[in-house]
């Protein structure tokens, strides 16, 4: 104790100095302007992305003359009318707008569950088991993981050699829009959990007991009491899977055979294999409109996600 | 937890569903590497740890292991802080235009991230930077700061405004608020924050594919690119010593702090 | 992939050999000038990987370091990922990631249009070559070829009792839905298919109906469409029958032992090259060492070392052919063996790839 006692007064002779700090550079009456200070070095972190969207967007209205391979001096929306007139291009919007939505359901359906038993066990065993599946994933590569679901679902792989022993012909289960999708769900299914895990683990058990208690059933103390205090993790891990899948480029790449592209997969081919990279960054400006459009629409309708502090509020 | 038994059926079967899911393709990969043929195949083609031998010949590869340690010890220096400051400003406080700020806080994500490499290339390389470590470890910081800033406010429900003012009419002032009440009541997600940002920040290559140059590639890079020939169990057996760094990285810490901190709050 | 590490071994055993004899004669290694700017501790080249870089490393690289002390860094970044960082480096004048870019030939014509390709005509051993070398549709030598490849069509011969297919025709048989497979973007298809639907090479690329209206016919046996490495993958995994790719890929699964064969259609394949250039931007010394690399590159016995390792046909006449392909319609020395491959000149492929390839897409998600 002897240690601690003397290491007591250093740290509040810090901490003093801090609030002395603190106090000089804060400006007066911070009340208002805090939470924009607190939130300005994000901003100018993400100011970097906006600084290099500024050459994308830029890029975006200029064309390419492909017998110089340079692009025109002047501006034009000549990109933006090629992208909105190729059928090819409306088709991939829509299968990727159509598909982040589909893979967002999903996961979450999934991943509730798997959140709520990995924060509620008792069995410590159980809680890590869980967590380590969850992380190991991430060490195998998006292409390597594609690789393996060749193994697995190919159609000389396990489960086509598993429904032969019944009798079944092989199935193709690769190379479809349905492959795609399930490829997006598995990829995107350990971030969703731990971005739920917190807000889960935020919430007291006691209310639920207490719910039942009052006579709730299990489904409607999900319904009306955790899945409302969980808003924020729901809506933190909703965006993240909406956002991700819709500009994902690897799953459709792999596991859709080259027939299933989304829109990244047409910007990787303007920017790489065609050298167009005024045309790639208009589809890429496109991209960014729709997701954030989506965002801002999830905002506003869910009423700013976890601007509302729950229950403090009220 | 005593829970119905409908309830433990009903949650019990998605989470099967989902272990076997997550965890197939790992199982597969981690059988392939030990086959003692040319091709990944499983279950593989007679058993030996050639592919492994393979590996520790490979000085590049080792080095391009380091160098992605470092970027993802500057991702998570950059981003924690960072991102801690703005999930709490978002939690804590109303503001105005609070979704249009959420939306540009988002960009990192509704930027395809081949959009997001070519930008940062250009921005980086305007200012004459390219060829260093760290800018791939701010890059990487960038693209994957809504995960930091998004396990922090998802964990700020069990911020208590009661308690910091508890705190403040203690006489505590807003630092020692700040790091004594505000702070440990948002630690899950602050921890949970900072292992996904080292996790993706080691694993990512597409944006750092396009801010290195062959001197300082980093593992997933090299990684990618070899692939891009032909897929040979070498990979496979990458693949299963990541692992086994991350069980021995997850094993350390939960001896050290404990596993169960993630879960935890206060 | 020990196979190719065998290969290197004795290659490099070769390799120096061949160097101590080069060395003695003296006169058969020419240097580009009498005095020599100071040498970079390292040079960079972008290589395929795998079996492609181990080659280079065999018949280039390893006698060029032995040569003049020299190390040489091989960066694998894909040929196409690397081109808008080489693009940006000279825009906004920096040193360029690196001193040289082994290309398709097609790529490096983009860059060569666009300028930022030092020019290579000084090269000594450009004299001994033939005129594969010279980059088509481009003034002087901004790249240099150095081998040429075939698109061949690869089959698994299992799936084909009756002998080789002799026609893309007979790839629209009902019993090949689902398992014939194509580049993404549908090159090297483009005028063989061009042929199949009954259209000319001159209609290239003013009326190239025909092509779309094979292409529409291909689509409705529902072929996958990937990139080199999916479809070494798929002929193992048993997902295909048949592909449209480069023989160096199907050399490369063959040699891991996929049961693979390959064959030249009657409508013929697509024959294009491969180059080496220097992106500009580096400097005197850099730039000179750089180029000595690519002179070496053209070297007899660095050609025959890279190329046995590749299994292509190069630019120095009198290359000895790799066991086994010698004849192989993959492997075209003679003009005769000339007769059946279509080669179109860099410059309309680059003007109209992005049309061919976005309306190839078109098709193919449609």
């Amino acid at each position: 104790m002897r240690r601690n006692l003397s290491s007591y007064p250093l740290m509040w002779r810090l901490m003093d100095m801090l609030e002395a700090i603190f106090k000089k550079i804060w400006p007066k009456g911070g009340g208002f302007w805090s939470p924009y200070l607190m939130l300005s070095p994000a901003i100018l972190l993400v100011g970097l992305l906006v600084l290099g969207l500024g050459y994308i967007g830029d890029a975006s209205l200029r064309t390419l003359d492909t017998s110089t391979f340079l692009f025109s001096e002047e501006w034009s929306l000549t990109n933006y009318e090629r992208a909105l007139i190729e059928p090819f291009i409306r088709s991939v919007i829509w299968r990727s707008i159509l598909g982040a939505t589909i893979v967002t359901m999903i996961t979450l359906l999934l991943a509730f569950p798997y959140t709520y038993v990995m924060v509620r066990t008792r069995s410590a065993f159980l809680r890590k088991f869980l967590l380590i599946t969850l992380f190991l994933p991430f060490f195998i590569g998006q292409v390597v993981r594609a690789y393996g679901w060749l193994i697995i679902l190919g159609k000389q792989g396990i489960v086509n050699d598993i429904l032969g022993l019944v009798g079944i012909e092989p199935l193709r289960m690769l190379f479809n829009y349905p492959s795609v999708l399930f490829g997006l769900i598995q990829y995107m299914f350990p971030f969703a959990v731990l971005m739920l895990a917190p807000a889960l683990t935020a919430i007291p058990e006691e209310i639920e007991a207490a719910a039942e208690s009052l006579g709730a059933s299990w489904v409607e103390t999900m319904l009306h009491v955790i899945f409302p205090m969980a808003k924020s993790g729901m809506i933190g891990a909703g965006l993240v899977v909406l956002t991700l899948s819709l500009t994902d480029f690897a799953m459709p790449a792999i596991l859709g055979g080259g027939t299933q592209d989304f829109v990244a997969n047409a910007i990787y081919d303007q920017f790489f294999r065609t050298s167009d990279q005024g045309f790639g960054s208009s589809l890429a400006v496109l991209l960014i409109v729709i997701g954030s459009f989506l965002v801002w629409v999830v905002f506003v309708l869910v009423g700013a996600g976890t601007l509302a502090m729950g229950a403090k509020d009220k | 937890m005593n829970q119905p038994v409908s309830q433990k059926l009903f949650f019990w079967t998605l989470v099967v569903i989902s272990i076997i899911t997550l965890s197939a393709p790992t199982l597969v990969v981690l059988g392939a590497s030990l086959t003692s043929g040319n091709i990944i195949v499983f279950p593989p083609d007679g058993l030996s740890l050639k592919w492994y031998e393979a590996l520790v010949e490979k000085q590049e590869l080792q080095d391009a292991f380091i160098r992605s340690i470092w970027v993802a010890i500057i991702c998570v220096f950059i981003s924690l802080p960072t991102g801690t400051l703005a999930g709490i400003a978002l939690t804590k406080y109303r503001l105005r235009k609070g979704a249009l700020i959420q939306t540009y806080l988002l960009l990192p994500f509704t930027i395809p991230l081949i959009g997001s490499g070519i930008g940062l290339m250009l921005v980086f390389g305007e200012v004459g930077v390219l060829g260093s470590l760290w800018p791939v470890g701010v890059a990487t910081a960038v693209i994957n700061l809504p995960f930091m800033i998004w396990a922090v406010s998802s964990s700020a429900t069990g911020l208590d405004p009661d308690l910091e003012l508890a705190a403040q009419n203690c006489g505590a002032g807003p630092v020692q608020t700040f790091f004594y009440v505000t702070l440990p009541s948002v630690m899950p997600g602050i921890i949970t924050g900072s292992l996904l940002m080292f996790i993706l920040s080691l694993n990512e290559f597409l944006v750092s594919l396009l801010l290195v140059d062959a001197r300082i590639v980093t593992l997933p890079v090299q990684v990618y690119n070899s692939i891009r020939s032909i897929i040979t169990p070498d990979l496979a057996a990458v693949s299963v010593v990541f692992i086994a760094v991350a069980m021995l990285a997850i094993a350390v810490l939960d001896k050290l702090v404990g596993l169960e901190i993630f879960l935890k709050s206060k | 992939m020990t196979f190719d590490k065998q290969i290197k071994r004795r290659d490099l055993l070769k390799a120096s050999a061949m160097l101590g004899i080069a060395g003695a004669a003296g006169s058969t290694a020419p240097s580009l000038l009498m005095a020599e700017p100071a040498k970079p501790k390292e040079i960079i080249i972008r290589a395929w990987g795998g079996p492609w870089v181990e080659a280079l490393k065999a018949g280039v690289s390893d006698p060029f370091t032995a040569k003049t002390g020299i190390r040489v860094r091989h960066d694998l970044t894909e040929d196409n990922e690397i081109q808008p960082k080489v693009w940006a480096a000279v825009a906004q004048k920096r040193t360029p990631p690196i001193h040289i870019n082994w290309d398709t030939t097609t790529n490096a014509t983009k860059s060569a249009l666009r300028g930022v390709c030092e020019d290579l005509s000084d090269l000594p051993n450009l004299k001994g070559t033939t005129d594969l070398a010279k980059p088509v549709g481009v003034d002087g030598y901004p790249i240099v070829n150095t081998y040429g490849y075939v698109y061949v069509l690869a089959y698994r011969p299992s799936a084909f009792p009756s002998g080789p297919p002799e026609s893309y025709h007979d790839l629209l048989d009902p019993k090949f839905k689902g398992r014939l497979a194509f580049y993404n973007d549908g090159i090297g298809f483009h005028f063989p298919a061009q042929v199949a639907g009954g259209g000319k090479l001159d209609g290239i690329p003013s009326n190239m109906q025909p092509c779309w209206d094979f292409v529409s016919k291909i689509k409705a046996q529902e072929p996958l469409l990937g990139e080199d490495p999916d479809f070494v993958t798929w002929f193992q995994n048993g997902e295909i029958d048949a592909a449209c790719t480069i023989s160096t890929n199907a050399l490369g699964a063959k040699r891991n032992g996929v049961d693979i064969a390959w064959t030249i259609p009657k409508e013929g394949a697509k024959f294009d090259t491969d180059g080496l250039w220097i992106p500009r931007g580096h400097s005197e010394g850099d730039l000179y060492w750089s180029k000595e690399y690519i002179n070496q590159a053209l070297s007899k016995e660095s050609q025959q070392i890279w190329l046995d390792g590749l299994g292509l046909p190069g630019v120095i006449p009198g290359l000895q052919p790799p066991t086994g392909l010698a004849g192989d319609p993959s492997y075209p020395t003679k003009p005769a063996d000339f007769d059946r491959l279509i080669r179109i000149s860099g410059k309309i492929q680059v003007e109209n790839e992005s049309e061919w390839f976005s309306k190839f897409k078109a098709i193919m998600q449609g």
